[in-house]
């Protein structure tokens, strides 16, 4: 099987993930292209976090492949620490490192990874932290900022690297209602220039307007993906019809 | 009577004074005390030393052995070690080391000591180091792995750093008890600082003063590193803010 013939950016081909005899993932196969911005939706425990946490070998794969920028990134000989560097994460918990300033926090990986001078890595992070008016900040310890201020850190922490794929794992579920809007302005931003995401939410308004496909998954497996307008609009799933009953 | 209470005071005052010139003044004896306290420095320092080097080693062993299940075989050697260690007392650890292992080499007393004490203490830091990194949040593992970091990388710059302060004041409390076992280097004849007022007792007769003239300088000693753990943990929690 030749794995880069459609030239899409990540290709998960049969990906299984099973904790124990808990079958979480099932038989998994999904392309995402440049430029996607997919949103991943589904009950809690359909195996929505399991899957993005698979695409960059947070959780390691009971089975499947997972070729990005076409290499096969399950495979043990792959180095897996140069692919990730190409993959940015956002999680819930934000997880910014809590003994360093925002400046530490954003130069560090681009100077011991990519050998990036200080000087350059400062200029890099202050542009982005004016981006998410947080220039002011630089240098304050990720204990004196709010909720949504540490999750625009963390998400200009990963554009550091300069990745070419961002996966947000549900990364407005830990904050409090007022402070999710800013971190959805940030992503938005990051859609419209074109950044290839992936992000599990819970956020159907933001899926139905930044999105360019939705993906329902249940029971660890996707049951339903289109366009925002077909799976809001017109879902054929019962699942997902009874799904968004329930959100909307 | 005030008389009779001011001649006990003074009788008292000469007889003290008395004891400390034939127990400290005398013969230059103090220099049992002073010589003794140098070499328990120096044993308590080396050990320290050696304890944190083998506790660091050992305590990511065993905390990479519990997340990623690799590393099976040292980290059966690291469980040994912990057990044998904190199994058996610290004095029979030092025969041992002494008459058993260096038995049939003509080696210097203080560095068996160090050694001895060292790997004793390795095992205690060993498991403070192993709760320490166990208290760091695992999203921070997963943060530093997520930007491309390897594992030794995360340890290195994000998980330690973290670790090694939540512990800190941990560690300088189990110097503290270890300043206090080298006590215990009397047993191969090394003259630290308690075997030091011991062969004052044993020249003079007098147990008290001696003894009392030990006691106080392990006591100053452990009051001095207690208040710069205070000091420091007061720092720790200022800079977390």
């Amino acid at each position: 099987m030749n794995a880069n013939q459609n030239g899409a950016l990540i290709q998960v081909r049969n990906l299984g993930k099973s904790f124990g005899s808990l079958e979480v993932l099932k038989d998994i196969t999904v392309d995402i292209n440049k430029g996607d911005v997919v949103c991943v939706i589904g009950p809690s425990g359909s195996g929505k976090s399991t899957f993005l946490r698979c695409l960059n070998r947070l959780e390691e794969p009971t089975s499947g492949n997972i070729f990005f920028e076409g290499v096969d990134i399950v495979d043990p000989r792959t180095d897996i620490n140069k692919h990730r560097q190409k993959m940015g994460m956002v999680f819930q918990q934000f997880n910014l490192f809590p003994h360093m300033t925002i400046m530490k926090n954003m130069t560090l990986a681009p100077m011991k990874l990519q050998g990036i001078s200080q000087a350059d890595a400062e200029k890099e992070a202050v542009k982005l932290l004016e981006r998410v008016g947080l220039a002011d900040r630089a240098e304050a310890y990720p204990s004196q900022l709010s909720g949504g201020q540490k999750q625009r850190i963390a998400i200009v922490r990963a554009l550091m690297m300069k990745p070419d794929v961002m996966l947000f794992d549900e990364p407005t579920s830990a904050l409090d209602p007022e402070m999710v809007g800013e971190v959805l302005n940030v992503m938005r931003e990051l859609a419209q220039d074109k950044m290839t995401m992936v992000v599990v939410t819970h956020e159907m308004g933001f899926a139905r307007e930044v999105a360019n496909r939705v993906m329902f998954m249940d029971e660890g497996k996707f049951v339903e993906e289109g366009s925002p307008e077909e799976l809001f609009g017109s879902p054929k799933n019962e699942r997902l019809k009874s799904f968004l009953g329930k959100v909307l | 009577m005030l008389e009779n209470f001011y001649l006990m005071l003074t009788g008292a005052w000469e007889s003290f004074r008395a004891s400390f010139y034939l127990n400290f003044i005398q013969d230059d004896r103090w220099h049992y005390i002073a010589d003794g306290l140098a070499v328990t420095l120096q044993i308590t320092l080396f050990a320290v030393l050696l304890g944190i080097v083998i506790g660091l080693v050992v305590g990511i062993i065993r905390t990479t052995y519990e997340k990623t299940h690799k590393l099976k075989i040292l980290n059966l050697i690291c469980g040994f070690y912990l057990t044998v260690i904190r199994g058996t007392p610290v004095v029979v650890q030092l025969l041992i080391m002494y008459f058993v292992i260096f038995g049939s080499s003509r080696i210097d007393k203080v560095p068996v000591a160090i050694l001895a004490f060292g790997i004793n203490s390795g095992a205690y830091v060993a498991e403070i180091f192993r709760s320490g990194i166990q208290s760091v949040d695992s999203g921070q593992m997963e943060a530093g792995r997520s930007l491309g970091f390897n594992y030794l990388q995360t340890m290195r710059y994000i998980i330690l750093p973290q670790a090694l302060k939540n512990v800190l004041p941990t560690l300088c409390n189990e110097f503290i008890s270890l300043l206090k076992e080298t006590s215990v280097s009397g047993y191969i004849a090394i003259q630290d600082l308690t075997k030091g007022g011991d062969i004052i007792r044993s020249r003079t007769y007098s147990a008290f003063m001696p003894l009392l003239a030990v006691a106080l300088i392990y006591l100053v000693i452990v009051l001095i590193l207690s208040k710069l753990i205070s000091i420091l943990e007061r720092r720790l929690r200022k800079s977390e803010r």
